[in-house]
Formats: C-alpha cells, sequence, structure tokens
C-alpha cells in the first residue's frame, strides 16, 4: 500500500490550503477528492469576497480557487480526482475507491477537510422533481452552464440563500421571492438588499405550505407562522414556479472522523457533530486532524486560513518544520482568522441581533425585516452623506470585516481603519475624481457614486450592474427604488467596464433630483431593451 | 430550463463536443463529459425515475453525488447517479422505475416522451 | 475476502457521547394523528413522518431501532438526507431535545460501493488486484 506523510481527504479550499502549507515544509502530499474536479464549492462561488486583502478581498470565489490550484500545482501537491474515500481508520489508514478498483492508502497524518452538506426540510411536495438544494442551483448554473428552471423560490434567507437567489438572477431566471421562517433576515443586509432592488420580495416569518405538481413543481404556497411555527389560515399566498431551492443551512461531513474513534461533540452553533479538537486541528486521535467546514460551518474565508494553520501544525508534528518556525506561521494566520471572526455576523454573536452597531448607529430593522434600508434610515450611516458635485455614497450598515473599499479610492474618500469591520466613512473633504472603483470593489454592491445636482433638475446615479444584456447609452427605462419599486424613469448616460472592475460594470443612469437619494438599479423599459441606443 | 449561453461572470461556458445518446430509447443530443443530469435538464427532462413503494417521480436534488434521487438506469446499470456521470457518446441512458428500467408502453414513459417533445419545440437549446 | 474486507464490515467505531437511555417505562400518551403525517421523511425508502412518530409509539425510542424497523437511513444514500429530521421527529415526539437520542454509528463504505468494486480490493502491499 502507498505511504504518504500526509493524506488530505477533500480538495476544497481548506484541503488545498492545508496541502500547499505542507508541501512548502517538504511533506509528501497527496488529496483525494470525490469529484471530478477539485475546489470543492469554491469554483461555484462567482461573488466577490469579503474581508480585506489577506483574505482576498474583493476577489471572486472561483478565481480564488484558480490562485489555490496554481499554487498547488507549483508546489507539487498531487491531487487525485475521482476517488471516493470509503473509511478512514484510527492508524491513519484510508481505503479509497477509484473507478472500479479500491485501494488502501496509509499517512504518518491524515486531514479531513471534507467539508459540509447541505441540510432538508421537509414539507409536501418537497419529493417532486424541481425541488433542489441551492447549493444544487449553483451547481447547474456556475459549473454546468444549465439554468435550474425559470421561476424559482428561495428558502432561506441566510448568506446562501442570498447568495444563490442573486446568481439566480444573473443566470437569467425570475426569483419570485425569498422565504423564510424565521422573522429577520439570516444573511448579510448587503447581500438581501441586491435582491430587493432588483424587486425580489422578502417573505419572511413565512414557511412553505406545499409544493404541487405531478411529474414535477408546478407551483408552490407559502403561509405565515405565528409563534408556535403553525401556519396562520387566510396567509397562504400562491406562485407559479418550477424550482424551490431549499437554502436550510449546512452540516459538517464528520462521518470519516468518527468512524476513526476520534471524540465528537454534537454542537449545533457549529453545525452539527463535529470532532474536538485543538486551534490547529488536531483531534483526539494521534495524527488525525480537521479543518474547514468539517469542524464546524463558517466559510471558505476561514476554511483556507484554517487549512494553512493545520498544515503547518502537522509539519511541526511530523518534524518538517521547526517548531519555533511554526509558532510564528501559526500566530501568523490565526491572527488573520480572528480578523474574520469579528463584527454583526461572528460565530461567537450567532443568534444576537445587536440594537446598534459598534459606531452607535441603530441597526435597521428594515433591512432585517424586509431586505432594504429605508430612504430615512440611510443617512444614519457614516457611508452616506449630501455632497457637492459627485462623491460615493455606501450604504453599509453592518459590522462585517471587509475593507476593500477603502483600498479601492487613491483621493482617500474613504476610510475604515484599522478595526476592519467598522463602518465605511466618506470623508467629507477629499475630492472624488468618480473613477467607480469603489462602486466595483465593494464584494456588497451596496457603494454608488452619485451627483445630486447634475444640472437641469436631474441628479446622476452609478450604481453596479452584473445582468445581461448590458444596456447600452441612451437606453430608456424606469430607477428602481432600495424596495425594487419604479420610482422614476431614467435614461442610461454611460456604461463603463474595465478589466479593474472584473465583471461590474458601472452603470451611470439620469434620474430626477429629488429621486438622487432613493433610485437604486436600473430596469429597462422593454421597448427599449431590445432596440438601438437613442439618445 | 435550458443552456445559458452567456453568463454575465462566467462568460461562454466551456462545452466539449456535441454527442447524440439514447434517452428512453429516443435520440437526444448533449455535450460530451457533462453530467448526464445537465443533457437531460437541457431537453427539458426533469424526471429521472419512479420510487419503488409509491411510484413517485422524482430527480436532481442535490446534484452532487449524495441523495442518490437522480439516479437512472445506465448502459444497462441501475442505480448510476447522473449527476456525477459524464455523459458519452452512444450511451443508453433509461428511466427508472423502483430498480429496473421503465417499461416504454408505461403511460408514465408516453407523458414523459411528450414532454421532452414540447420542450423541443418551444426552442431546446 | 482479504483481512481488509472484513475489517472494512466489521469496524466497530468508538461512540465518544453515549447519551443517558430513555426511560422506558415512561408513557407517551396515545398517537395522535397529524396534519403533515403523510409527508415523506425518508426519500430513499419513502418512509414518512407519521410513520416515524407512529414507530415510537410502538416503543421505538431509540435512532438505532427507529432504523432497523423502518429502513429510515439505510437506502441508497445511507441516511445524508433524512438522518437529521428523523431525529428532530422522534426527539419531539419523546419530550426531549434531540441531542439525548443515541448517535449513529459511522462505518465503512461512506458511499456506496458495488459488491463486484469490493471484491476489486488490492491486497495490502500493493500487489495485483484479483
Amino acid at each position: 500500500m502507498n505511504r504518504h506523510d500526509l493524506i488530505v481527504i477533500g480538495a476544497g479550499p481548506s484541503g488545498l490550503s492545508a496541502a500547499i502549507e505542507a508541501a512548502h515544509a517538504g511533506m509528501d502530499v497527496v488529496v483525494f477528492d470525490e469529484n471530478a474536479r477539485p475546489g470543492g464549492q469554491l469554483f461555484k462561488q462567482i461573488h466577490k469576497f469579503f474581508g480585506s486583502k489577506e483574505h482576498h478581498a474583493k476577489v471572486r470565489g472561483f478565481r480564488i480557487g484558480d490562485e489555490l490550484l496554481k499554487e498547488a500545482d507549483a508546489a507539487g501537491v498531487r491531487v487525485e480526482l475521482d476517488s471516493s474515500v470509503l473509511g478512514l481508520y484510527p492508524d491513519r489508514e484510508v481505503v479509497v475507491r477509484h473507478g472500479d478498483e479500491v485501494f488502501h492508502a496509509k499517512g504518518d497524518a491524515v486531514l479531513v477537510a471534507t467539508g459540509a452538506s447541505e441540510n432538508t426540510l421537509g414539507f409536501p411536495g418537497w419529493t417532486l422533481p424541481g425541488v433542489i438544494g441551492a447549493g444544487a442551483a449553483q451547481t447547474m448554473m456556475n459549473l454546468h452552464g444549465v439554468r435550474p428552471g425559470d421561476r424559482v423560490l428561495m428558502l432561506g434567507s441566510g448568506n446562501v440563500g442570498l447568495v444563490v437567489g442573486f446568481q439566480l438572477l444573473q443566470a437569467g431566471c425570475e426569483v419570485v421571492g425569498v422565504v423564510d421562517a424565521a422573522p429577520r433576515v439570516g444573511g448579510y443586509g448587503v447581500h438581501a438588499a441586491k435582491l430587493a432592488r432588483c424587486g425580489v420580495p422578502f417573505h419572511l416569518s413565512h414557511t412553505i405550505v406545499s409544493a404541487e405538481g405531478t411529474d414535477h413543481v408546478t407551483g408552490v404556497t407559502i403561509g405565515e407562522v405565528d409563534k408556535s411555527w403553525q401556519i396562520v389560515p387566510g396567509t397562504e399566498k400562491h406562485f407559479d414556479v418550477d424550482t424551490i431551492c431549499v437554502a436550510v443551512g449546512l452540516s459538517p461531513m464528520s462521518q470519516l472522523l468518527d468512524m476513526a474513534g476520534c471524540d465528537m461533540v454534537d454542537d449545533p452553533r457549529r453545525g452539527g457533530l463535529v470532532p474536538v479538537c485543538d486551534e490547529s486541528g488536531a483531534t483526539s486521535v494521534a495524527g488525525i486532524f480537521a479543518s474547514g467546514d468539517v469542524s464546524g460551518i463558517e466559510e471558505a474565508s476561514s476554511a483556507m486560513i484554517e487549512g494553512r494553520i493545520s498544515g503547518a501544525a502537522i509539519a511541526d508534528y511530523l518534524g518538517y518544520l521547526e517548531h519555533e518556525g511554526e509558532t510564528r506561521r501559526v500566530g501568523e494566520l490565526e491572527g488573520s482568522l480572528d480578523a474574520l471572526r469579528q463584527g454583526m455576523f461572528a460565530p461567537k454573536n450567532r443568534g444576537t441581533v445587536p440594537e446598534r452597531t459598534e459606531e452607535g448607529c441603530p441597526v435597521s430593522m428594515n433591512l432585517l425585516e424586509h431586505g432594504f434600508l429605508s430612504d430615512d434610515e440611510v443617512l444614519a450611516y457614516p457611508g452616506v452623506t449630501h455632497a457637492k458635485g459627485v462623491h460615493a455614497v455606501i450604504e453599509c450598515s453592518q459590522n462585517i470585516p471587509c475593507n476593500p473599499c477603502q483600498d479601492a479610492c487613491r483621493k482617500g474618500c474613504i476610510s475604515i481603519g484599522e478595526n476592519i469591520t467598522s463602518l465605511p466613512v466618506v470623508v467629507g473633504d477629499a475630492a472624488c475624481v468618480a473613477c467607480g472603483m469603489c462602486v466595483a470593489s465593494c464584494p456588497g454592491q451596496a457603494i454608488f457614486l452619485v451627483d445630486e445636482g447634475a444640472g437641469d433638475g436631474f441628479a446622476t446615479v452609478t450604481l453596479p450592474y452584473e445582468f445581461l444584456p448590458v444596456p447600452t447609452a441612451g437606453t430608456r427605462g424606469r430607477g428602481l427604488s432600495r424596495s425594487g419599486e419604479e420610482i422614476c424613469d431614467a435614461v442610461v448616460e454611460s456604461v463603463r467596464c474595465v478589466s479593474a472592475f472584473d465583471h461590474t460594470n458601472l452603470l451611470t443612469m439620469r434620474v430626477p433630483e429629488d429621486c438622487a437619494m432613493r433610485a437604486r438599479f436600473f430596469r429597462p423599459s422593454p421597448a427599449d431593451a431590445d432596440e438601438e441606443a437613442v439618445s | 430550463m435550458s443552456r445559458i449561453a452567456e453568463h454575465p461572470i462566467l462568460g461562454t461556458p466551456e462545452r466539449g463536443r456535441l454527442v447524440t445518446f439514447s434517452y428512453d430509447g429516443r435520440e437526444l443530443q448533449g455535450y460530451e463529459g457533462e453530467p448526464i443530469a445537465m443533457a437531460l435538464h437541457a431537453a427539458g427532462m426533469m424526471v429521472h425515475r419512479y420510487t419503488a413503494k409509491r411510484h413517485e417521480a422524482r430527480g436532481v436534488f442535490c446534484a452532487i453525488g449524495r441523495c442518490t434521487d437522480c439516479v437512472m438506469v445506465v448502459d444497462g446499470r441501475p442505480n448510476v447517479r447522473t449527476c456525477m456521470t459524464p455523459l458519452a457518446a452512444g450511451m443508453d441512458v433509461r428511466t427508472q422505475d423502483g430498480i429496473e428500467p421503465l417499461d416504454p408502453d408505461d403511460p408514465r414513459a408516453v407523458r414523459l416522451a411528450s414532454m421532452v417533445a414540447d420542450a423541443a419545440e418551444r426552442g431546446g437549446e | 475476502m482479504s483481512d481488509e474486507a472484513v475489517r472494512m464490515t466489521t469496524n466497530g467505531a468508538s461512540r465518544s457521547f453515549s447519551p443517558a437511555p430513555l426511560d422506558r417505562s415512561r408513557g407517551l400518551g396515545d398517537f395522535v394523528p397529524a396534519p403533515d403525517d403523510d409527508v415523506l421523511v425518508c426519500r430513499c425508502e419513502e418512509v414518512t413522518k407519521g410513520d416515524i412518530r407512529r414507530a415510537v409509539h410502538d416503543g421505538m425510542y431509540t435512532m438505532t431501532e427507529v432504523r432497523r424497523y423502518l429502513r429510515v437511513g439505510m437506502g441508497l444514500c445511507q441516511g445524508q438526507s433524512c438522518t437529521k429530521l428523523v431525529r428532530r421527529i422522534m426527539a419531539a415526539e419523546l419530550g426531549v431535545s434531540p441531542a439525548a437520542l443515541d448517535a449513529e454509528t459511522s462505518r465503512a463504505p461512506m458511499r456506496p460501493v458495488e459488491m463486484r468494486v469490493l471484491g476489486n480490493e488490492e491486497a495490502a502491499g500493493g500487489a495485483d488486484a484479483r
């Protein structure tokens, strides 16, 4: 049987990161992954990541995946695809299936980085074709170029539901609504806002009553729930849909660790059954480590850092790294990881809703309950100011570790500071040159360039636009409010996209002056959507 | 329920060469190497099998090889996960009924055939 | 079968947390039908919520018993889709927290594998497959 210094199970962001770290320390590393392609869920993430530069902020998930694969290749990491690990034993032996063969391999250390699987939720009709996991929709759209359906209902308002909901719009599907039994949106406010301004309604405190159809989904009924999760009679709403996406959470795929005899604990805050391990990922079984979502549901950014920490720790454990060097390296990585675990959505703050941000601004309940900031609420945030001429308006209202906007502006207009969860401040006396880098860099698509008095009773609003077809200058349409309501006529003045914007088009529309601080999305008029631009 | 021609972020999807395969005895086309389930989906077919006990329709649920709802009889073998199995030219794909291929004279088979025909008429790809 | 194959099928995984056994003398009261009893829970074996609730009233107080009684989690997906749901339903019926129920035993193979493939296993030491 083959022996390796390190066997990694799972070639997702965590597994690959660990393999790279271990390979750099001179170890012989093999990674087994059951899929045909490496990268786990990373290649399905087409949105720009949050965090700061060290966390690959503003880089799209799949590009981070590409970089990771290149690094793994350069480091001499062997990735064996179509290789299912069928069993893991306490003496660090694995049994692997590849094609029609089964073989054994043994590692001086084994890292389990198998990630998580999607939860399910039963409701009448949930077994009909057309009811799919949100991850399934992502796989279909972003890996295989196939639309899951034409009209979709999204169940679940956590980050997965919100992000996939937006991706469905980008793939050309209609999203009839986002439903969640909870009274508040579970994911980032900015993710919800992206959907709301496109006209996607939020139905919180609602659940699915039933999905209907014979051979596949043709419709769905939702209803409001009371405090005991019972449907309130008379609140039923029906939608014609062909697809229902279920985004109700993730659970660690920790069965291999369990069978290897690791001490396990059922921790709801980590998503389910996880191994008991220390900060380096060492489990209770000597030589077996765990990192990434399998050790607790978080996100790709933290999974990658955890992988590197485990990789360094394993190198130290096997004597490939001087302990001092490892301590230093792990110290850096832990600092980086800690920076991500702050703010309103930090694991330690899960389940609580603060009344005020760290700065003392009111946390918007409208955003949490309906998916958008109301007109008067926006002014409470330091990113939203009135000024003469073009200036950035940053509708960022929740403390999330994220600061690419600060780095984006070369004129010093935007300030966040040392603490990257701070809300961005638009600095009053800086001179905006309307380069648009901040608009394109914001992973939450929450930054706009506004010229409140462009002249003749009009204002201009520049917004991020990531849909096809891209409107052209002169296209007429309607300006939509944050809640997705058509509030005014709008004409496209220009659409810019440079490679630095990475596929985020900057659309500048002319709207009536009084809509400068209200219009936040552009919808072309049906006639003009097909016609050539008319000035 | 169709193919994305151009994606605002991902551009034009990379596809293998167009090949012909057999679905319930009828000729269909798909791209070599894509999951069988995607070729069927693009052709407007969402039903992969009927369950053994309650004879209910099932199709793709997780799309990642874990739920096993998308299994079909492929080249004579049942329980093949079509979301994970790459399409090859000349493959024989059949709707699974319990654990057997669906009888082509079964009214459900007739219904499925017309679903595919309708989708093709509406413009398929 | 080779030693390795035998080991795969008889591996006794260690359980690290074993909740106290539930008190079987405690009555649960009559089974009360609910409007969602017909909703499927185990997709592979087509077991409904009502089937599970009735099983509890039949005296199946642990996940292991319900699994053997109804085959929930024993179909093609091996419990990937239903286990969490079954646990919640059982716990609700028993009036306990889901954590109070016995955990599933994790065993190889972690993914469905055909017998002919298992029979194709390489002998340890890297010799040719049979």
